[in-house]
């Protein structure tokens, strides 16, 4: 085994480095895809269509004094971001880019990233508790009801792809995508896509953060690097999950003429557009709304479509 | 029930098994007022309302002003319309000092007046939305408000708080390139609105947060006096500018929005409907303008020792003034009553029993505007 090789995949390429990159990058897009929806310009004056504003305001945010509250737990408050950012972090490690372009790769893919994934609302409800501070308490207590109620959809139609192609792998998963695949696994793709913006956080289903209720929800005693540790993992988390639809669902690396990678990027980028779309133009559901449409569509459907994969895979 | 701005002494945390939220002043959603919430859960046990914090004593400064240059401090009652108030204080002391302006400077008041309304309930709409989390609708009325702000500066050379009319008439001629300014505000007003309507009037998510949410019964707009379109959204016919016309409102067609189900979906829509009536009043007063150059008259120095009431229909409701003169330069005592201030304290009855989430959507929907609220 090559040292050298894991080594640099796992700190540069698809690594560390990658992922501060995507980060950037994906930030960047938001604002300007949003901004056109809403008919602004967005970022324009720092550096090429101002492709290093957020360069500069990440600067602007590490040059922040770090502020603890007097009753915050101080060791926790500083480690909830730093694990927050491993664990999402960790996640990215399975994805595949390409053929052979992935850092870690085993027959429990799916099942390890949905499992790292359940953990972060216990990472972001400490976040809230350990602010000791009554806008992200709210927002830790908002975090753990809305992911409990949007990770059994996740995870029901995630397992029901892997039901029908019969692995875990995510390469092997690509490997056996094609056009029938596609369409069998339709309604699964559709749950999916709305699980991964409650898991997410995005709007509609930006709850946990809702600014013109409780602020900023468990990040709004967070200031400085913390802030930036924890705002990162979430924007990662985006990252992640549409990573995994593109895999499951849409064919990953897979497609004629252009390199493999190309093309998965090109997917993620369809999926990071429609969250956008949606962004911009739905307004937030409340809590109870979002359970309901949880509890009594979402997870019923996903159960079905489990019974009917399971049917089709029998003839 | 109203304390002014008082020093918090109290204890502020826990009562019981309840949380005590101090929703505001330092919150994105309050504006410069504190709504401290009582909270089982997510549920509202309990609301009470403290303003006060963007006092201006604009009713001890006009004392210190003559008759005309009150108008900078009357106009800044709510920045957002400022020419409704405007028009108010011109309507008292002419009433008070019994001079009579022309029947073109009447119908440029109007013109002016519905341009204060259309541009405060665009924003209105924008920030309805904005409770939601949802920025696009707020964006995209603001650049059609762009229309009517350039008209205004064309006019008067500011965008808001224009200070243009005053006692006697209005302060400068308008010019034939007003008037295509405001058209142009118009026509693009028409090209867009369908368009927003249908967006902002079906959108689902909008419905389903706003329906059936904050009722105002038709019993309690009396019981405490509300205004505007508030009361409107909940049954009352009641606007300033049909019971009792002032500056020739007499002459236009438009009809009153009322609404039945008193929710914060009728409040929207009341505030959605009522540009389209603003549009339809403006191009009546653009294409009847009667002709005149005289935008000003004389208006004497001293007014006679008097009292004097007047209202009008702001964006907001009515707004009031009870303007007593000692014989002097200036008034004596100018006594303010405003929509949003008499508008607030129905949230400490109808909020409770609703989630968290809710208060935000009733707060945007009763269409407060700090700077009445406060004075």
């Amino acid at each position: 085994m090559d040292w050298g090789l894991i080594l640099f995949k796992t700190l540069v390429f698809p690594g560390l480095t990658f992922l501060l990159l995507v980060i950037f990058t994906t930030f960047y897009l938001e604002r300007k895809l949003v901004a056109d929806m809403h008919g602004r310009t967005g970022p324009y004056y720092v550096g090429p269509y101002g492709i290093f504003q957020t360069v500069a305001d990440i600067f602007k945010i590490l040059q922040k004094e770090v502020i603890i509250h007097r009753e915050a737990d101080k060791f926790l408050f500083l480690l909830v971001p730093a694990v927050a950012f491993l664990m999402v972090a960790l996640v990215a490690a399975f994805i595949p880019y390409d053929e052979n372009l992935w850092i870690v790769s085993t027959d429990f893919d799916l099942v390890i990233s949905l499992a790292l994934l359940t953990s972060l609302p216990a990472i972001f409800l400490f976040a809230g508790w350990v602010s000791r501070s009554k806008y992200p308490f709210i927002g830790g207590i908002r975090v753990i009801n809305q992911l409990i109620s949007g990770e059994i959809p996740l995870w029901l139609a995630g397992l029901s792809v892997a039901l029908w192609y019969g692995t875990f792998n995510y390469v092997e998963i690509v490997q056996k995508f094609d056009i029938i695949g596609f369409f069998v696994n339709l309604v699964g793709f559709a749950i999916f896509l709305v699980a991964i913006l409650i898991v997410a956080d995005r709007p509609p289903f930006d709850i946990p953060e809702a600014e013109q209720e409780i602020v900023y929800g468990f990040l709004t005693e967070y200031t400085g690097v913390g802030y930036l540790l924890l705002a990162g993992a979430k924007f990662l988390e985006v990252f992640v999950l549409a990573a995994m639809t593109v895999t499951l669902f849409l064919g990953g690396f897979k497609g004629p003429f252009l390199p493999g990678w190309v093309w998965f990027f090109i997917k993620i980028f369809f999926v990071y557009y429609l969250a956008f779309a949606i962004r911009a133009s739905t307004p937030r559901i409340r809590l109870d709304q979002l359970i309901r449409l949880t509890w009594k569509i979402l997870v019923p459907l996903s159960l079905l479509n489990i019974a009917v994969i399971l049917i089709l895979k029998a003839i | 029930m109203y304390r002014g701005a008082q020093i918090i002494t109290e204890p502020v945390g826990r009562e019981g098994d309840l949380m005590i939220l101090n929703w505001g002043v330092q919150h994105p959603a309050s504006g410069p007022m504190r709504i401290k919430v009582w909270l089982d859960g997510e549920t509202i046990v309990k609301v009470e309302n403290d303003p006060g914090y963007v006092t201006r004593n604009l009713e001890k400064l006009l004392e210190y002003r003559t008759w005309e240059n009150a108008v900078v401090n009357i106009e800044r009652i709510c920045f957002i319309d400022d020419l409704g108030t405007l028009v108010n204080w011109a309507l008292a002391v002419e009433k008070l000092a019994e001079v009579e302006v022309p029947k073109n400077v009447q119908y440029f008041r109007v013109i002016l007046a519905e341009v204060g309304r259309i541009v405060s309930h665009l924003i209105g709409i924008g920030s309805m939305f904005g409770a939601l989390g949802v920025a696009t609708p707020m964006m995209w009325v603001l650049s059609l408000r762009e229309y009517y702000l350039d008209f205004l500066e064309h006019y008067s050379g500011y965008r808001i708080s224009t200070a243009s009319i005053v006692p006697g008439g209005l302060k400068y001629a308008p010019t034939k390139e007003d008037f295509e300014l405001l058209k142009k505000a118009i026509e693009e007003t028409e090209r867009r609105w369908p368009e927003y309507k249908e967006l902002f009037r079906d959108n689902p998510t909008l419905v389903e947060r706003y329906k059936g949410v904050g009722v105002i019964p038709k019993e309690l707009v009396y019981e405490m006096g509300l205004r505007g379109p508030v009361a409107r959204a909940s049954g009352v016919d009641y606007d300033v500018r049909k019971r009792y016309p002032y500056s020739s409102y007499e002459d236009f067609d438009f009809n009153v929005v009322t609404k039945e189900d008193g929710d914060a979906y009728s409040r929207f829509l009341v505030v959605l409907e009522e540009v389209e009536e603003s549009v339809k009043i403006l191009k009546q007063a653009l294409e009847g303008m009667p002709e005149g150059d005289k935008w000003k008259v004389r208006m004497p120095k001293k007014i006679k020792a008097g009292e004097v009431y007047s209202a009008v229909e702001w964006a907001r409701g009515a707004v009031e003034y009870f303007v007593v003169s000692d014989g002097g330069t200036g008034p004596y005592r100018v006594k303010i009553s405003a929509p949003s201030f008499m508008n607030i304290w129905v949230l400490e009855k109808i909020a409770p029993g609703h989630k968290l989430a809710d208060l935000a959507t009733i707060f945007a929907s009763l269409y407060i505007c700090h700077g009445d609220l406060d004075r």
